[in-house]
């Protein structure tokens, strides 16, 4: 089993293709609810406190917007642990997690810097380009879990 | 600052959202209670949320899964059911992750239509319909069936 | 108990930033609830595209949409309340045209915020008061005329101020630096109390202001607790006799600025700005003891003086204070550099603040720094208007409060 990174990070799509073809996809929930189970000090609604844009300063300098920062304490780690991802490229009405376009450019940049797989694709808008989704991520996942297991 | 306790703790929670013409959310949550084997169950308006140790929730949303394998989507979601922080009779309305559920719910059946297709392919045609993916940028050219299936329907 | 003020919410960021709660307590702490307008998928994909700023953030396409909403009536609110992080542009342009749209296109309240993951509910608690103090006390706001014998006190961060009234007519004043806060209000009432010819048992009603409004008010068992900025435009409008049309409140405080855009004495929008002490009263104070002058000597000694022949326009304190020193030591003229203080000041609040809200005239400069004519004629040159600096203007929070409070008399 591979660490996908799924991007959106909030992307039902993705995190569902991604566990039904065998593999473990990382987005935010995963991020959130690390900090949802975890003891501290109260900040609804996420539990990210405002030590959090500090801990972001590893991925974003200081004068990089705290909400940037904020974000990019959850993605970091998740990135880190990346071993491959797939982006969808237009994620226009992604909200709330993914709802900064800064730290979504941030965030495609250390996935693609890495030199992890990544594939590219775009959500689907006929039945015909579903077929091609579908075989892109299919064959993607595939791959992964032959480069695994050579 | 107040202390923070968290419940649920250990727990993984999924959302299962069912977009199909054969299964309806509460069809689904009926079926999935009798499997449920004591696992928390939440019905919601697209379907349902798992909660329980992840030992638990594997297995039962495989086989909710297999009701409907190309109909039914399954992610993980960071807060327990109910939680207030994001429940919508708590904020004045939807957390925005709903909007973003609502967008591509409204795509979902490409992806079955996919799943269904891609299923009956080999690994050399699932790589030929792999390099017709779509990508930002590229043109949509309209499906000749679809198109076909229009003009049909404007027929009076 | 009265019904919760319902405050919009329209923001991008504040809950990465870890200061989503810090605007959940200050709403509370004002017996308000904030919340955020719901709709679906195809009126925020509709109202972005119809509103015609193409950003890139989908939060703040949100944020957009739910602004139309709002102002379309679509969704019920008494106030907005519009934060975004500080330092993003893409954000501040979403955020400037926002409060603009919603100003102009409707009555409700509306304050802007840029946040840092610094922000405390403290910080904004200001900003909250106000804002539900104009949705939920406009039969308050409304008053025209000082009635009976009043009282206000306005606890600021620098100074202390208090002011008898009678029958809509100022009848005593008191002035201190602000050491202890309740000892320096006790100063001020006593000063102010004895110009009057009068005693505390003869004051009908009590309003304070200002930072140590809640201490005081406390003490002296005050009936109006109200925060500077509605009490400010109140008393500007009052003093300045312009309670009816729009005006622009600027008040250069010692600690923070506010920025107020006026409509029949009621705000409509504000801004109240105190990340840099550079645009503060505290530089005019540290320049005049540099100089060796008196705080009340620095304005005529800069409207003797050439502002521009000194280089000096920095929003830190610090900083300022270097250009002050090295123009000194470069032999620059003493009235050049209060001219050139008088100068950054206005500049910062210029560009800090008052690109924030719509500059209608007449503006109103009031608080203790109106009184130093180098900046009143900087500010004037900047905004080109003839500003106005109406009587007492030093004492604005407490004409303000005293005129409120008067409502209190017969209990309204």
């Amino acid at each position: 089993m591979v660490k996908v990174f799924i991007y959106p990070a909030t992307s039902l799509i993705l995190s569902d293709m991604v566990a039904r073809f065998g593999h473990e996809p990382l987005g935010s929930a995963i991020g959130i609810r690390e900090r949802i189970q975890t003891p501290g000090f109260e900040s609804p609604p996420l539990q990210i406190t405002p030590e959090e844009p500090k801990k972001g300063l590893k991925w974003a300098a200081v004068e990089v917007p705290s909400g940037v920062r904020g974000r990019m304490a959850v993605y970091g780690p998740l990135i880190e642990e990346a071993e491959a991802a797939i982006i969808i490229k237009d994620p226009d009405y992604a909200f709330g997690c993914m709802g900064c376009a800064r730290t979504n450019e941030l965030i495609q940049f250390h996935l693609r810097n890495k030199g992890i797989p990544v594939l590219d694709v775009a959500y689907p808008t006929s039945d015909e380009e579903g077929v091609g989704f579908v075989a892109a991520v299919k064959e993607f996942l595939t791959g992964l879990k032959m480069e695994e297991s050579a | 600052m107040a202390e923070y306790i968290p419940k649920y703790q250990g727990t993984v929670t999924k959302y299962v959202f069912v977009e199909s013409p054969l299964l309806t959310a509460k069809d689904l949550a009926v079926r999935a209670y009798e499997i449920s084997a004591g696992v928390m169950i939440k019905e919601t308006c697209f379907g349902l949320q798992v909660t329980g140790t992840p030992e638990e929730v594997e297995p039962l949303i495989e086989a909710i899964r297999e009701f409907d394998p190309t109909h039914i989507f399954i992610k993980d979601r960071g807060f327990p059911p109910g939680d207030e922080r994001r429940c919508r009779a708590n904020l004045g309305g939807a957390r925005p992750g709903y909007l973003g559920h609502e967008f591509e719910m409204q795509r979902v059946r490409y992806i079955s239509h996919g799943l269904e297709r891609v299923a009956r392919m080999d690994a050399e045609e699932t790589g030929k319909a792999a390099a017709r993916r779509p990508e930002e940028g590229r043109a949509h050219p309209l499906d000749l069936k679809k198109l076909k299936e229009l003009i049909e329907a404007e027929e009076p | 108990m009265t019904e919760k003020v319902r405050i919009a919410q329209l923001s991008c960021g504040p809950e990465y930033s870890g200061v989503q709660k810090e605007i959940y307590d200050a709403a509370s702490m004002v017996d308000a609830e904030v919340f955020f307008p719901d709709i679906a998928l195809s009126d925020v994909q509709q109202g972005f595209s119809e509103f015609g700023l193409d950003v890139r953030s989908p939060d703040l396409k949100l944020a957009i949409a739910r602004a139309k909403a709002l102002v379309e009536g679509r969704i019920d609110a008494d106030a907005v309340f519009i934060a975004t992080c500080f330092r993003c542009a893409e954000a501040a342009i979403v955020r400037n045209e926002l409060r603009r749209y919603i100003h102009e296109n409707s009555a409700l309240p509306v304050v802007s915020y840029s946040f840092t993951e610094r922000t405390t509910s403290g910080t904004l608690l200001t900003r909250m008061e106000a804002l539900t103090t104009i949705a939920r006390r406009r039969a308050l706001l409304a008053r025209e005329v000082q009635e009976g014998i009043t009282l206000g006190i306005d606890s600021g961060s620098s100074t202390t101020k208090a002011v008898v009234m009678k029958d809509n007519e100022i009848v005593g004043t008191g002035w201190l630096p602000t050491t202890e806060v309740l000892k320096s209000a006790d100063g001020v009432v006593d000063l102010a109390l004895q110009e009057a010819g009068l005693r505390l048992d003869d004051i009908e009603a009590i309003g304070t202001t200002g930072y140590g409004r809640y201490l005081i008010g406390k003490k002296f068992n005050a009936q109006l607790i109200q925060e500077e900025l509605t009490v400010n435009s109140k008393g500007a409008v009052y003093l300045a006799d312009r309670q009816h049309g729009p005006a622009t409140v600027i008040d250069i405080g010692g600690m923070d600025n506010k920025a107020i855009s006026v409509q029949d004495g009621i705000p409509g929008t504000f801004t109240m700005g105190g990340i840099c002490a550079g645009a503060s009263g505290r530089f005019l104070e540290m320049t005049a003891k540099r100089l060796g002058v008196d705080i009340t000597e620095l304005g005529p000694l800069a409207m003797k003086g050439m502002g521009n022949t000194v280089p000096m326009n920095s929003y830190c304190i610090v900083f300022g204070t270097q250009s002050l020193v090295n123009a000194l030591a470069e032999g620059s003229a003493r009235e050049d550099v209060a001219a050139a203080a008088c100068h950054s000041v206005a500049e910062q609040v210029f560009e800090q603040q008052l690109q924030e809200v719509d500059i209608k005239e007449p503006v109103i400069m009031v608080g203790g720094t109106s009184l130093i004519q180098g900046l009143v004629r900087a500010m004037g040159e900047l905004l080109q208007t003839e500003i106005v600096v109406p009587p007492h203007s030093q004492y604005i929070g407490s004409v303000g409060s005293a005129l409120l409070a008067s409502g209190y008399i017969r209990g309204e």
